[in-house]
């Protein structure tokens, strides 16, 4: 592959669908169900499919002491319920070519399925049951967790499956927003079926999640069998209420976490700080000019720092939305004896946003591009479930995508550098580096005030 | 039979544009080879250009040159010079990518429909008028070697998979990496680059596919345009080469800090095009494809010997390998590892499969069928392989009958006739500490 494209996208969806010009979101339904739960329902008749796409709102935040909670408790999900044992949940679903898969995230836990549309009636009363009542057989999460411990070693092996891990703690420090998605091995060992239950039955409430059904099916009918389905879910009143800090992330100076990986060839980092959350108004427009500096090929970063240079294989920047703040960071990789200069380019092109700034040539380039890579993005009726669920967790709507086109089109070069200055960071930057550290020790440290980590330690 | 019966009932179900008739294709009077696809679900295109050449046409000392090839298209032609492809191309809304394999090499371009004419001409400037400028060359170098030195600091896989197909071909061009020897990518010349391009990168070498939001009468009218003027060029030798039989196990052991080892054992296996790579395909499912898996459910779950295990058979032009991976879990040795492999495949040869699996295989692969044709892209990109590797793009349609067919026989037959000790190779990678 030329570009390494997926490693650092934006994990949730940005854009949507237009017609004849502009792009719209295809025509769904939206339900309330009287126990609060949202149900969302949209046809899709290319292939005979359906998806469905649930979306619980806990995650790793919720961890409290246990990191990895979370995680466990939604990959357990599938290791039985009161009907259906592990086995029967696996044999049929993958019986009949069906996906059920689920992922933890720090804000949510979501739950994803695909099958033929004949296999619906079958499948969906399993799928009730996975959400509803799942039972978390000691023995089978045990077997769970003591991969995952040997799998947290096996994955500092590679410098790009962690590097996030460790950018984030260092930002976030003992915020729940640093939890690590997968744990520690030191939180997960003490991890009992016993605390899945618990987690589950403080956060699995229908009132603030969502369940959304797109697919080869008529929704009235659909809306009736998700009614039956899901109107028993029962809903109690919260007993915890969420005391969850929403961290300032402002930073008043440098910091540098070097995380000395003994046979590293390359250094693998990630700069960055504040960026913002899901629910801003000019999240758009920030799209637009991130695209500009590390968001596709001909991206600032990516210019300086791959094709004018040959010093990598590809550089990025991205922001990284919650529901109430973010993250933004540049990431790439060189070899070690590259490190300062890659780190130096980097900055410098940082800098050229916030000095130089946008001009009108590059300003309509880019929105040409975003406005033209965007109707992909929402072409299967797994995106489109994926995006009517993360609609309600974020709090947007359709006017978000029905409105894309006339907001990229709307952004003046004024706006686009007022934006700069807003939203893209300048000063006292935060490093998280993966390398040599006997070789880049005396280099790193102009960049900031260094704290060093071994990666074989535990966490992160 | 009752899955026949609906397995028909869901084929007929298909929407227009995913049905084989609505392909279409013609000839170029260079010998290009233009399928096309409408599909107006959404207002883009994916337009792909298939060359067939990849590492397998190489020879020492230029390993991994067909894979410089193709980063070296995006660097400037006559019209549009050095980065001005891509450039151009995110100006007006598309983007781009493309990928070497032992085989071929992959363009892709995917864009909103008013840049049609637009990509004809970037990609008719490139097929006729690359340039090889030197700042380029040596820049474009060390990408690649950022791209080698990054996939194997990440991926001990990568590094295994490099060792152990090393060591199973001993004659065939399968024997190096599509990225190439590191000695070699710091060494091409330019000459090298010339010389590549004229053999391959002629029209009469290239299948171009578009789907989505296009009409066939426009796509005619753009490629007799601007890519019927393309010179013919001279049909690129054959490789003639082929694996001798192998006549005993290969073993290997490569040292690499990992937490736990890794073990890989690959058989040699016919082509694309052999009549046993559906009951080959299949088997690969029956051995990996999800929990209920045969080798999944021994190692992964039940026993929790490994942490992970996958199997591989794709398509390839001349025979490859049939490749078992699987990763240990912590205190298990890669002996255990090798022996319940060993067993579970020896039990399909012996025993055979139950219907309920075979079954199971035929709906995973009709469902993967219906995955790929939700997009332009999937359908681009299967067309174009299936042309390559079967063919025929026609059998792509033809792809879930044709698996429907297999029977357990033709099952135990594959996995008695290829998966044979003395045509095996195994491949161990340790940590240090732990190799004696």
């Amino acid at each position: 592959m030329r570009i390494v494209r997926d490693t650092f996208i934006l994990c949730i969806l940005l854009t949507a669908i237009s017609f004849a010009g502009k792009f719209k979101l295809p025509v769904f339904d939206k339900v309330i169900l009287d126990n609060g739960l949202t149900v969302y329902l949209m046809e899709q008749h290319e292939v005979p499919l359906i998806y469905l796409s649930a979306l619980i709102p806990c995650g790793a935040i919720q961890d409290g002491a246990k990191n990895g909670l979370a995680f466990l408790t939604s990959e357990s999900l599938l290791y039985g319920t009161e009907n259906y044992s592990k086995k029967q949940i696996e044999e049929t679903f993958e019986f009949y070519g069906a996906n059920i898969s689920t992922s933890a995230y720090s804000e949510f836990i979501k739950l994803n399925a695909s099958f033929a549309k004949q296999d619906q009636e079958k499948l969906l009363p399993i799928l009730q049951d996975i959400i509803l009542n799942p039972t978390f057989p000691d023995d089978e999460v045990q077997k769970r967790k003591q991969r995952l411990l040997v799998e947290l070693d096996q994955a500092k092996e590679s410098p790009r499956q962690v590097i996030r891990s460790y950018f984030n703690k260092f930002l976030f420090a003992d915020n729940e927003f640093g939890n690590p998605v997968l744990g520690l091995k030191n939180t997960v060992s003490d991890i009992s079926s016993g605390d899945l239950e618990h987690f589950y039955q403080s956060f699995f409430k229908p009132a603030n999640s969502a369940i959304a059904l797109v697919g080869d099916f008529n929704s009235s009918e659909m809306k009736k069998i998700i009614t039956e389905l899901f109107q028993s879910w029962k809903t109690e009143e919260d007993e915890i209420s969420s005391s969850i800090l929403i961290p300032t992330l402002d930073f008043n100076k440098s910091r540098v976490l070097l995380v000395n990986k003994n046979d590293a060839k390359e250094t693998t980092f990630l700069i960055g700080g504040k960026g913002v959350s899901r629910d801003n108004p000019d999240f758009t427009e920030i799209q637009v000019i991130n695209t500009i500096l590390g968001d596709r090929f001909t991206s600032w970063l990516n210019e300086e720092l791959r094709i004018n240079s040959g010093l990598t294989y590809g550089a990025r920047s991205a922001f990284m939305p919650f529901k109430n703040l973010g993250t933004f960071f540049i990431s790439t990789f060189t070899g070690t004896q590259n490190t300062e200069r890659a780190i130096d380019l980097a900055l410098q092109v940082l800098n050229r946003l916030h000095t130089t700034g946008i001009t009108d040539k590059v300003l309509k380039s880019a929105k040409n591009y975003i406005k033209g890579q965007f109707p992909p993005d929402y072409e299967t009726a797994g995106a489109l479930a994926d995006l009517l669920t993360s609609m309600k967790f974020y709090g947007f709507d359709e006017r978000y995508i029905n409105n894309f086109e006339d907001t990229v089109d709307k952004l003046t070069v004024t706006k686009a550098n007022e934006i700069v200055k807003k939203y893209f960071p300048k000063d006292n930057l935060q490093f998280a580096i993966i390398g040599k550290a006997s070789e880049i020790r005396n280099i790193v440290k102009k960049y900031g005030d260094v704290t060093e980590k071994e990666i074989l330690e535990d966490g992160f | 039979m009752k899955y026949l019966l609906t397995f028909f009932l869901l084929l007929a179900s298909l929407p227009a544009q995913n049905k084989t008739e609505n392909v279409k294709t013609f000839s170029l009077k260079n010998g290009m080879q233009i399928i096309v696809l409408e599909d107006h679900s959404i207002p883009n295109v994916a337009m792909y250009l298939f060359y067939k050449v990849g590492s397998r046409n190489e020879y020492p000392g230029i390993t991994g040159i067909s894979h410089f090839f193709e980063h070296m298209m995006f660097n400037g032609a006559k019209k549009y010079g050095p980065k001005q492809f891509d450039v151009t191309m995110e100006a007006n809304g598309g983007a781009n990518n493309a990928y070497t394999s032992n085989d071929v090499t992959v363009y892709s371009n995917w864009f909103p429909r008013s840049a049609l004419e637009l990509i004809f001409d970037l990609e008719a400037d490139r097929i006729a008028h690359l340039n090889f400028d030197d700042k380029m060359i040596e820049s474009e170098r060390g990408v690649i070697l950022s791209e080698r030195s990054t996939s194997l600091e990440n991926s001990n896989e990568a590094f295994l998979i490099q060792e152990v197909l090393a060591a199973a071909f001993n004659a065939h061009p399968y024997n190096w990496p599509v990225i190439g020897w590191e000695s070699d990518i710091k060494n091409w010349t330019k000459q090298d680059l010339q010389n590549y391009f004229k053999t391959y990168y002629a029209p009469n070498n290239c299948v171009v596919v578009i789907t989505g939001d296009v009409s066939l009468d426009e796509v005619k009218k753009l490629s007799k345009k601007y890519f019927e003027p393309i010179p013919k060029g001279n049909t690129p030798r054959k490789v003639h080469t082929v694996e001798p039989e192998q006549l005993g196990e290969k073993r290997l052991l490569v040292k690499k800090e990992v937490s736990t080892p890794h073990v890989i054992a690959v058989y040699h296996t016919p082509e694309a095009s052999s009549p046993d790579y559906y009951a080959l395909s299949l088997l690969s499912s029956i051995l990996s494809s999800g929990n209920t898996s045969r080798l999944y459910s021994r190692l992964v779950d039940e026993n929790q010997l490994a942490t992970e295990v996958w199997t591989d058979y794709g398509q390839y032009f001349d025979p490859f390998v049939f490749m078992i991976y699987s990763i240990c879990n912590e205190n298990v040795t890669t002996e255990q590892i090798e022996e319940a492999i060993y067993d579970e495949i020896n039990k399909i040869a012996t025993e055979g499969i139950s219907e309920n699996e075979l079954q199971k295989v035929k709906n995973q692969k009709l469902m993967e069928f219906y995955h790929t044709m939700e997009t332009i892209n999937g359908k681009a990109n299967q067309i174009g392989t299936y042309q390559l590797f079967f063919g025929d793009y026609k059998k792509l349609y033809d792809a879930p009958a044709d698996y429907q067919r297999v029977t357990i026989d033709d099952i135990k037959n594959v996995a008695k006739k290829y998966f044979q000790k003395s045509n095996r190779t195994v491949g161990i990678l340790k940590a240090e500490g732990e190799v004696k």
